[in-house]
């Protein structure tokens, strides 16, 4: 294609290289942008169908009309996307720019363009923000959040939320009517709820702007909870505090009685939205206790019965941020015990492409409204809102910390309360509450508009772009690259328990008594409900070991097969990487499926062209796999050569999807290889000395062969049957195919036929 | 036994610790006005922590020592183990026996209050500035000797090091009985490979101290109620 071999060429002019690549921007923005204010013209020929005159048929017509709201819609995503794609392409500037700026950027050049087209540019319609861009960003967050980090700092984010946000917008509130009140300033119609209400509106910290901020900078895993969880659970006071006032601006006052009524409220709203959010997480947990037999559809579950949540608390009035964040941590465990490898990445990766794409459809849209709105500037109420933004910011995280830490273990330092009065972004939510209002009640709502804008476009540039090299002049505690170690996992559980002995014994009821009691009762009771089969008996640590075996092996294959044979590693280690469907003995039935099973094998590489049926996956390559090596085993078991040529599969290319993917986990719990050269862990093989009968395992197959696929599973040692010689399963021998399996299991990489090809040739050898 | 004898140093008055109940009222009664004062409890140079200072506030003293006569059910002043096992959470922890076997240092079967003190005040929260003189003994409560406290609950025949048996050990007990031996063998092995840095095939404190570098372990084992 000559626009790839054009950006190939250009990256090796490095000079010139932000010409092209401007050039391909440009283009593609005109190309989207031009349609976009473009009139259709509906063709005149096709309404003449009555007429006396027979017309020619028409070949080609041009009808733009019907197709006009999803082209719009797939526009303004491909813009978002190509923009993106765009910063990436110039490192220097999304180096020093946050990508929160350019897009709002992009979305005034935009606007002005649209503008200068004639047309009027499309404003950030609250209702399509609040139904269509925000729940993706929001589940995305709740679903992945730090469950950990966030339980143990609950009270400090409860308090900076809820009072916080109280203090933010009555002093915001109080001082713009006091400001108003002064004689010459023209502002005298603003009465006090009406500024009461625009401080409500302001002083929530905004989830998508810190979001989109603070995942650039990295900054350590405390701070970065302590704010986003703020932004996260504000939500319920800001939607009690804008409706109280907007109720009763339109009276002009408000009793005591409303003033009750609201805390009520906020309670209900708060923990109405929680509730709401559980329920539905049960019920989606429960669900995908029974998916084992339609896979494909898994994350849309997921996806489901989160959003059924976000609106049906959006329904009663509750706070639908809270109920998706509550839906999404309470399904997790459970989902993910039960969902296979597959949907797993699905849904990781569905929601991470539907919130990325939401954030720049939101910043790009908040800069092209920033174009279009109506606008009223009055640099007295801009400037005072701005000042005391800030002022109210700074005095009420000082206020908050200085109580806080009285109640805290580990204090919160100065530098600490810096970056979190720093972080405090304003962004989309906030003008997006300021357009709901209604024009005829508040006159003023165009100022109001002007001053919102004016604060988000403040907190995202200024404070966005000076937050990176502030954190690096504190020289504030980044983030810890590295995961966990199967160490720390264990010696954390153990101080868990020792923890909460101690505290039995002062008669304490603390943080880790509470918790233990929780997951005592999550083991005993729920978690026998919400998981299906044995996965519900798993303890956590040996999950948590079995994640991190399976995620060595397939990097260890990724990364080239098994360049030479480790030392000192425990051999049983491999063994212990059992899929569910372990070796059965090799009963007279047994032989016959195999027989059945090389014979469909040898016909399937003849039917390469079969019917394509989108409602089935394709057939497991697992099973398929480990059938086919249930065969090969019995064919060359003591053919070491054979190992050999698994030995050097061929390496994938390193930066081949799979490598990427399991390079770009996000998930908190995932870890990575720990190069230590030279101590290769657990994967061995070791075909030099084949396993002692003794130590071997056989485990009944207790399934039949249709049964479900329950991913990787540790069972408990069943009574074995005699065996004879030829049933030994030899770990050694069998690691390198079982990572291969192990593999097939979780990319999709190369089509099916293409293993099928590798195996089937290998296994002709 | 050789009772220790711990002084209570309260506004310069030198309060000898081995009171009878009433007097201890009556000393409660004292110190809950002052809540904030802190009280030294410094310890005769016999006992194996003697260059430890101590330091619990003392309204937290008042509270232990109504928790000490609370399990000291038959009210003799000191406890034994069959106190610590009527505790009934004690008993649902995996750990509960290792725990109450280390409020029973070198084989002794009772302790006084002094000893019960000197065990939780390793969970008191760390001091945030401490004020360093030179010569000063490390807080009983700083990072380092909170570590060695759970090394110690590791490591049951006090070798310096945490074998490979030792930490099966415990694993069994977290993790119960549906996980086969072989399966807690490996991943033994592969805990011990990771931290495991001069190759002697068991974990010593330094490698322990190492590989919960990343914990917060300032937090993690910190009891608020303790401060």
């Amino acid at each position: 294609m000559p626009v790839r071999d054009l950006l190939s060429t250009s990256s090796k002019l490095s000079p010139f290289q932000p010409r092209y690549e401007h050039l391909l921007l440009l283009v593609c923005v005109l190309g989207t942008v031009l349609p976009l204010g473009v009139d259709c013209n509906p063709s005149a020929e096709n309404h003449q169908i009555n007429g006396t005159q027979k017309k020619s048929f028409p070949v080609l017509s041009f009808d733009y009309l019907h197709v006009r709201l999803p082209f719009e819609i797939a526009l303004w995503i491909l813009l978002a996307s190509l923009m993106k794609l765009g910063f990436h392409l110039i490192p220097r500037l999304s180096n020093i720019v946050p990508e929160s700026c350019l897009l709002i950027v992009v979305g005034l050049l935009v606007g002005g363009l649209i503008k200068v087209v004639g047309e009027a540019p499309p404003v950030l319609d609250s209702k399509v923000f609040f139904l269509c861009l925000l729940p993706p960003i929001i589940l995305d967050a709740g679903y992945f959040l730090p469950i950990r980090a966030f339980s143990e700092n609950t009270g400090t984010i409860l308090m900076f939320a809820v009072i916080g946000t109280l203090w933010n917008s009555f002093f915001m509130g109080g001082m713009l009517y006091a400001v108003c009140q002064i004689p010459g300033t023209g502002l005298e119609n603003v009465g006090l709820l009406p500024s009461l209400l625009f401080g409500s509106i302001i002083s929530a910290v905004d989830p998508v702007a810190v979001l989109a901020v603070f995942e650039e900078i990295h900054i350590n895993e405390l701070l970065h909870i302590l704010v986003f969880g703020e932004s996260l659970l504000n939500d319920a006071v800001t939607v009690v505090l804008y409706h109280l006032f907007e109720e009763y601006a339109g009276v002009g006052s408000v009793t005591f009685m409303d003033v009750l009524l609201g805390v009520i409220c906020f309670l209900v709203v708060s923990l109405g939205g929680v509730f709401m959010g559980i329920l539905y997480g049960l019920i989606a947990a429960f669900t995908s206790r029974f998916t084992s037999h339609t896979r494909v559809i898994e994350p849309l579950f997921v996806f489901l019965y989160s959003y059924m949540a976000y609106l049906s608390a959006e329904v009663f009035h509750l706070s639908g941020i809270m109920a998706l964040i509550a839906c999404g941590v309470v399904m997790r465990p459970y989902v993910e015990a039960n969902i296979s490898q597959k949907s797993h990445t699905t849904i990781k990766y569905f929601l991470k492409m539907w919130s990325s794409v939401s954030e720049t459809l939101i910043f790009i849209f908040l800069g092209v409204s920033t174009v279009a709105g109506p606008h009223q500037w009055n640099w007295i109420f801009v400037g005072c809102t701005l000042l005391f933004c800030l002022v109210s910011r700074v005095l009420g995280v000082i206020g908050l910390t200085s109580i806080i830490n009285k109640f805290r273990i580990v204090k919160l330092t100065t530098k600490d309360q810096f970056i979190i009065a720093y972080g405090g972004l304003r962004g989309a939510i906030a003008f997006s509450l300021g357009f709901l209002l209604d024009k005829h009640h508040f006159p003023m709502r165009d100022m109001f508009l002007t001053a919102i804008i004016t604060v988000i476009f403040f907190t995202v540039f200024v404070q966005g772009m000076t937050i990176r090299p502030l954190v690096e002049l504190l020289a504030v505690k980044k983030k810890q690259e590295t995961k966990r170690s199967i160490n720390e996992e264990i010696h954390t559980q153990f101080l868990d328990h020792l923890l909460t002995g101690i505290e039995d014994v002062c008669g304490h009821y603390g943080h880790h008594h509470w918790k233990d009691k929780l997951s005592r009762f999550n083991k005993k009771y729920i978690k026998k409900c919400l998981i299906a089969g044995e996965r519900s008996k798993e303890p956590q640590l040996i999950a948590f070991y079995h994640k991190m075996e399976m995620k060595q092996a397939i990097e260890l294959v990724e990364s080239g097969g098994i360049p030479k044979i480790p030392s000192a590693v425990s051999t049983v280690s491999m063994q212990n990487i059992k899929p569910k469907r372990a070796l059965p003995q090799l009963s007279k039935g047994k032989e016959e499926e195999i027989r059945n099973i090389l014979r469909s094998n040898l016909q399937r590489t003849r039917q390469r062209l079969r019917s394509y049926n989108r409602h089935t996956l394709m057939a497991d390559p697992y099973e398929d796999a480990w059938n086919q090596m249930l065969i090969r085993r019995q064919k060359a078991r003591q053919l070491e050569k054979r190992m050999t040529n698994y030995l050097t599969v061929p390496a994938n290319h390193p930066d081949s999807p799979t490598m990427m993917r399991s390079r770009l986990s996000s998930d908190p719990q995932g870890y990575s290889l720990k190069l230590n050269s030279g101590n290769v862990p657990a994967i061995v093989v070791d075909p030099a000395t084949p396993q002692s009968p003794e130590s071997m395992k056989l485990q009944e197959e207790s399934s039949k062969p249709g049964e479900e696929d329950q991913g990787i599973v540790m069972r408990a040692k069943l009574p074995e049957s005699s065996r004879t010689d030829d049933n030994v399963f030899t770990p050694g021998e069998d690691s390198p195919k079982e990572q291969r399996l192990i593999r097939c299991l979780s990319d999709p990489g190369p089509p099916p036929e293409e293993e099928k090809d590798d195996e089937y040739q290998a296994f002709l050898n | 036994m050789e009772t220790d004898q711990c002084t209570l140093y309260y506004k310069s008055k030198t309060v000898n610790s081995a009171l009878s109940r009433t007097e201890w009222i009556q000393l409660k009664e004292v110190l809950s006005f002052h809540d904030w004062k802190l009280v030294t409890l410094a310890l005769p140079k016999s006992c194996h922590l003697s260059s430890h200072q101590i330091t619990v506030s003392s309204s937290h003293i008042c509270r232990l020592y109504d928790r000490f006569h609370a399990l000291d059910k038959d009210d003799k002043g000191s406890l034994n183990r069959s106190d610590f096992q009527n505790i009934s959470e004690l008993a649902v922890n995996p750990l509960g026996d290792r725990i109450i076997n280390a409020f029973f240092p070198d084989g002794m079967d009772l302790i006084d209050f002094n000893s019960f003190v000197r065990i939780l005040a390793r969970f008191r929260p760390v001091d945030q500035n401490p004020k360093k003189e030179p010569n000063a003994p490390e807080p009983i409560n700083s990072r380092v000797n909170k570590l060695k406290f759970a090394f110690q609950l590791y490591d049951q025949d006090k070798d310096g090091k945490i074998s490979k048996s030792e930490l099966l050990q415990v694993l069994r007990m977290m993790v119960g009985v549906q996980v086969t031996e072989e399966q807690l063998e490996s991943i033994t092995d592969r805990t011990i490979q990771e931290a495991d840095l001069d190759g002697d095939d068991a974990i010593s404190f330094e490698e322990f101290k190492k590989s919960l570098d990343k914990v917060d372990i300032e937090h993690k084992m910190s009891i608020r109620f303790l401060r």
